[in-house]
């Protein structure tokens, strides 16, 4: 049942070091993705461990490991980060390419997204929460993912590009099979449908300029000096198709999965909507408990970390979930305390390469608190309906249908 | 007491300014930490310490008080 790609053991790695581990392996009786992680701990995998699975990688299972990783980008590189490998991989402008190169997308996009920026996108966001609310709410049941999760995100970054809307659904398939597909040929070809409908969006945004990101990069490629190409704007815009959408509903959907579950927590949320600070906690907290990203690396050159030898072109992966739950830097890491003072999670990771996407995320999660729980106080999952899972860079399952007592 | 920022290694996470909005702020066109207060008046102290500690990059320290570094 389980023998997807392996192969040897490369010579550079000792063999204490080796655990059977796949990434995407979802067995029958994984009834929650994170606990694949957890049971890595459980068993006494080394912190630093390697997997033949999918092409060989290294994990890294350590707080301080996974952060050394996203900071020290000289070793561990964010070039063609693929597991397995795919060729051809595209460049994805800001986050595939490391300094100083990044800063020339990085400095473009990052005045967008700060908070200041995203505060400005309040009101649409409420709106389309509303609207996606609306829809449901007199029937007393919804599959969160197909109606609220997976349209919100997608929504706010078809907006945002000033693309069209009634595209909505495509584009949602399309991210949708780029993050579950396993199958290197079949990536490989998502991939070049993906660059098709961008190709296709540019052609004709070419023509229409406007206030939005993907104006704004045409703009940056026809500024005299700029040094930006029109293949780098299409990679770019590739970049926050993939990156933005899956991630946020993944998420929302493990926060209204534990809602679901545990009447208190969402009475108590419920009580604190319109105060920031309290708010703006229960969100960290949410977001390191359900950190739903596994990051990949590639060590740039050979080296030597924490005595352990690595080749160029290593593979590295980084469950941030494991960083997040780290008792070396979290007090009761298991528990969620919505009251949690001290909390440096790695969800957004950090570094140069930190999520960009980082508040609108936050701002789109905390309006879909306020504006769902008013209105859907008391809710539970429908357990009649088998819900399918998934592992790999994001984890998450592909339904989750919800059941409330829908107003007379 | 003052904190002090490291520009080279904040990027923008706004942790600090989510934690303790008084005395730390973001700069609108890159969203890094902006201090706003200097020195951290008495009554600010203690939620000043924690957006230090929130800072995932140790971009933040409170000086006179190595005690608070990360």
């Amino acid at each position: 049942m389980s023998t997807p790609q392996t192969q040897s053991i490369p010579p550079h790695v000792p063999a204490h070091l080796v655990v059977d581990f796949d990434l995407f392996e979802v067995t029958p009786e994984l009834r929650d993705p994170f606990d694949k992680w957890q049971a890595l701990l459980d068993t006494g995998a080394p912190p630093i461990f390697w997997t033949p699975r999918n092409g060989g990688h290294w994990t890294f299972l350590k707080y301080d490991d996974i952060r050394e990783a996203y900071r020290n980008h000289e070793t561990f590189s964010n070039r063609h980060q693929s597991i397995p490998r795919t060729e051809p991989w595209p460049l994805l402008q800001p986050n595939g390419v490391d300094p100083p190169e990044h800063s020339k997308f990085r400095n473009l996009l990052v005045p967008l997204f700060t908070p200041a920026a995203v505060s400005l996108m309040q009101a649409e966001v409420r709106r389309r929460t509303r609207m996606l609310i609306d829809a449901f709410a007199d029937r007393g049941e919804c599959d969160f993912v197909a109606d609220f999760s997976g349209k919100l995100p997608t929504g706010m970054f078809i907006h945002l590009m000033g693309m069209d809307e009634g595209r909505l659904s495509e584009f949602i398939a399309l991210a949708d099979f780029f993050m579950r597909v396993e199958d290197p040929v079949a990536k490989a070809r998502n991939v070049g449908e993906i660059y098709g409908v961008l190709g296709e969006f540019f052609r004709h945004k070419e023509h229409h300029l406007g206030n939005d990101i993907a104006s704004l990069l045409l703009r940056a490629r026809d500024t005299a000096g700029s040094g930006v190409t029109q293949q780098e704007v299409i990679d770019c815009t590739f970049l926050l198709f993939v990156a933005g959408l899956d991630t946020v509903t993944s998420t929302m959907n493990f926060i209204w999965r534990h809602l679901a579950a545990v009447p208190a927590t969402r009475r108590e949320i419920a009580g604190y909507l319109e105060q920031p600070d309290k708010l703006s906690r229960t969100l960290e907290e949410l977001f390191r408990v359900y950190a739903v990203s596994n990051i990949y690396r590639r060590v740039k050159k050979d080296t030597v970390y924490k005595g352990i030898q690595m080749k160029a072109d290593d593979m590295v992966v980084l469950p941030d979930n494991l960083a997040n739950r780290d008792p070396a830097v979290f007090d009761r890491p298991a528990e969620l305390d919505l009251t949690r003072k001290v909390n440096p999670h790695l969800t957004f990771g950090l570094g140069v390469h930190r999520c960009l996407g980082s508040h609108l995320a936050k701002l789109e999660v905390a309006t879909a608190l306020q504006e769902w729980l008013p209105r859907i106080a008391d809710f539970r999952i429908d357990t009649a309906i088998p819900v399918k899972i998934y592992a790999g860079p994001v984890m998450g399952f592909r339904a989750l249908p919800l059941r409330w007592d829908a107003r007379a | 007491m003052k904190v002090v920022a490291n520009l080279a290694l904040c990027q923008g996470h706004a942790r600090c300014a989510a934690v303790c909005p008084q005395v730390f702020g973001t700069d609108a066109q890159f969203g890094k930490v902006v201090v706003l207060l200097d020195p951290v008046p008495a009554e600010l102290q203690e939620q000043a310490r924690l957006a230090v500690h929130n800072c995932p990059e140790g971009a933040l320290r409170v000086s006179k008080d190595s005690r608070s570094f990360p």
